[in-house]
């Protein structure tokens, strides 16, 4: 009996009118009508929050670099490739190293999925940053998008969160030390920490402070994997995913973009257009993601050892900053005090920044003031990255790029301290807090209160001229090397010229609350580079040191 | 009439009054009883309560989160015959007990290594007589006292003894690190060099 011929058509026809497709897929026959296109966002859970139709600069990569969506896309993939691996992932101590070497060596496609999660996790926060600063030199955060934009910082800061939990879980050595020294540093918060300032006078101690809930115990253990488990795995996540619903609805909200609308401006369908390009962001990161976590594999350290640290120990690149940081700063300084400004200081910045100028468009000279400090702050972030990096080889001591670490370094020279008490200051604190309050309030104070705009040439000029003058003294008396010069020039010029110099011919106009808050900022930044300046330079340990009460700067 | 009448109305002759709304609809005077709250004042106290409720459940969750029973190993050990220690530091306990074993010429000190800035463990340079930690680059001389890197202050000692069988017995839970008491015992174990 001969088949009757196979009508294509009119199967799919059938298929697509019976009643089963209709129930789960409504809508009548596309026809491409603006209408379908609108119908195909509203209808479509999952698109609809999207609208209909978007202004066309949102489409452009060049203006949006698609580093918000590639975010999104890192996290679905980070929640795919994690579920995975906590199949097979058991948080206790004497498993969970074990598991991981099974995911690598026993399991089928267990080291592609270990790979996937810690590849993606690292672009992730590569991706959040280059949002963030996207974002910031479009201006894209000014009123009225205040808010996401701290949604944003906050989103940021889980990020990183999110790695630091994570990392704790192979029970490596890099997760054991790292997870000592972040939870050493929440022991060190002012008041609340009981290694803190004033810890120990409001009753803190190694069993009842911020440390020990972290931890769940005095030391990373047992429950310290279990509460980082459970942090990692449920609890941030889902605090993440309850803001970049609100992230993602307010950007829906606020129209994409907040530039000026040109003339004769058409808004295009989000459907194709739009969602085209998300899927391609998307299918991009993946293959990306996929590709490298072919070619190379995840860092797996040797079983923790909760008594003995590897030499040099570093922190993953992300946090190796903070970590350089911590080699000059105290740690509720550097641990507590300016991560915290840095959180705050970044959710603060639209309500500080009133130029109503540079909004949804690159205009560096619209906003000179603004987009410096900001990039400056950047770029400082990835020197410290690269110097705790590169340049810190065992016993975290300076070895140049080019330099052996089977290179004995000869031990550092010994530290001393400015002001303070005998005999940890070489100077009465009497003369020193004077002193460094009298700095400071002039430096508040002075941008400000110069009402006329001075000449930047002639003001580096003078500045770097009196530096140079000092250095040479110094020189004279043996007390200086032409590199501690060149050291002074350098930290000191930079700090004149971002500290004062920019600010003096920029924000003298700003009323003074908002001003207040940016100077404090701006010398808070500036004080990271005069403090490297002081310990690189003179060995300085402290400028200020009161040891009774655990303050030193 | 009523000061020299004690007594209050017949409760019978109320039921007529009562009985009777016809009479006087709306005109009748609302009893001059001032209410104990007014409305504004009882929204105020639910929101309160509800405010209270919050605070409470937040103050509960965190005090959830301080366990009340820890699982740790103990803090005290038997370090060996006294008698087995060279001069100087040893790093024989180090990886089981993360502690070092100083013997001077007169006795023994115990140093919990635990690096005093962020709790790393340095490491013995015996050619530099330093320790050293790997995480921030603090530097320690022989009695623990910092020379370079951040650590705030000297190493912990801890206290040590010396049991009847000449062993030492070494306990981190007892710490000190001031000079002037370190160096005393429970911190030092008296042991002439033979």
């Amino acid at each position: 009996m001969p088949l009757p011929p196979l009508d294509i058509e009119k199967i799919k026809k059938e298929v697509i009118d019976s009643q089963l497709w209709r129930s789960v897929f409504r809508g009548g026959v596309w026809k491409d009508t603006p209408r379908d296109r609108a119908g195909h966002i509203i209808g479509n859970v999952w698109l609809h929050l999207h609208p209909v139709k978007v202004r066309p600069r949102a489409l452009k990569w060049a203006y949006t670099w698609g580093m918000g969506g590639i975010s999104f896309a890192l996290y679905l993939l980070l929640t795919l490739t994690g579920v995975a691996l906590m199949f097979y992932y058991r948080p206790t101590i004497g498993l969970a190293y074990q598991d991981i070497k099974d995911l690598e060596f026993a399991v089928t496609l267990g080291m592609f999925l270990r790979n996937a999660h810690r590849w993606a996790a690292q672009a992730m926060v590569v991706a959040v940053i280059a949002h963030m600063v996207r974002v910031f030199l479009t201006g894209a955060y000014k009123k009225p998008r205040e808010f996401n934009w701290g949604i944003g910082v906050l989103l940021l800061t889980l990020t990183l969160f999110l790695s630091f939990t994570g990392y704790l879980l192979p029970w490596d050595q890099l997760a054991i030390w790292a997870v000592t020294v972040g939870t050493n540093m929440a022991g060190a918060t002012p008041v609340l920490g009981n290694e803190g300032p004033l810890g120990s006078l409001v009753g803190m101690r190694i069993n009842n402070d911020v440390r020990f809930t972290l931890l769940g115990g005095t030391m990373v253990g047992e429950n310290t994997l279990l509460r980082f488990y459970v942090m990692h795995c449920v609890a941030v996540p889902l605090v993440v995913g309850i803001l970049l619903i609100l992230h993602f609805w307010r950007i829906r909200k606020d129209s994409f973009s907040a530039a000026p609308y040109e003339a004769n401006e058409e808004k295009v369908d989000v459907w194709p257009h739009l969602v085209k390009r998300e899927y391609i962001g998307a299918a991009g990161t993946t293959l990306f993601i996929m590709i490298w976590s072919i070619l190379q594999n995840a860092p797996l350290e040797a079983i923790a050892n909760p008594n003995v640290t590897t030499n040099p120990s570093k922190a993953p690149w992300y946090f190796v900053g903070l970590q350089e940081l911590l080699v000059y700063f105290d740690p509720w300084i550097a641990g507590v005090v300016m991560p915290g400004l840095i959180i705050v200081g970044l959710i603060a910045i639209p309500y500080i920044d009133t130029n109503p100028k540079g909004i949804g468009s690159y205009a560096w000279k619209e906003r000179p003031f603004a987009n410096t400090l900001f990039m400056l702050g950047v770029v400082m972030w990835f020197a410290l990255i690269y110097i705790g990096y590169a340049l810190r080889g065992p016993n975290y001591a300076w070895y140049w790029p080019w330099e052996s670490w089977f290179m004995v370094k000869p031990a550092p020279p010994p530290t001393w301290s400015v002001f303070g008490p005998k005999p940890d200051g070489a100077y009465s604190m009497l003369l020193g807090i004077p002193l460094m309050g009298a700095i400071t309030a002039a430096w508040m104070l002075l941008p400000k209160l110069i009402q006329k705009e001075l000449d930047g040439k002639k003001t580096m000029g003078a500045f770097l001229g009196l530096v140079a003058l000092v250095g040479a003294g110094g020189m004279a008396m043996g007390k200086m090397g032409a590199t501690e010069v060149a050291f002074l020039l350098f930290f000191l010029g930079a700090s004149f010229y971002y500290g004062f110099v920019l600010p003096q011919r920029h924000i003298r106009t700003l009323d003074w609350p908002r001003y207040s808050v940016t100077m404090v900022l701006v010398i808070s930044t500036m004080s990271v580079l005069l403090k490297m300046c002081a310990r690189l330079t003179f060995n300085i340990k402290y400028v200020l040191t009161i040891p009774s009460i655990s303050m030193n700067f | 009439m009523s000061e020299t009448n004690p007594n209050p109305a017949p409760e019978p002759a109320k039921v007529p009054a009562a009985a009777a709304p016809v009479a006087a609809p709306a005109a009748a005077p609302k009893p001059a009883v001032k209410p104990d709250m007014s409305r504004g004042d009882f929204l105020w106290a639910g929101w309160g309560m509800l405010a209270a409720f919050f605070a409470a459940a937040g103050a509960a969750g965190a005090r959830f989160m301080f366990p009340n029973v820890i699982y740790e190993p103990s803090q005290k050990f038997n370090a060996g015959a006294a008698s087995t220690y060279d001069l100087g530091v040893s790093t024989k306990w180090l990886n089981e007990q993360r502690v070092w074993i100083v013997r001077t010429p007169s006795g023994f000190y115990a140093m919990w290594a635990r690096c005093t800035h962020l709790g790393c463990t340095p490491n013995w340079w015996g050619d530099q007589n330093r320790f050293k930690c790997p995480c921030h680059g603090s530097n320690y001389t022989l009695d623990g006292d910092v020379i370079a890197g951040p650590a705030p202050m000297p190493l912990w000692r801890t206290k040590v003894t010396l049991a009847p069988t000449g062993d030492l017995i070494v306990d981190k839970a007892i710490l000190e690190n001031k000079p002037g008491k370190r160096e005393n015992a429970p911190y030092f174990a008296d042991y002439a060099s033979a």
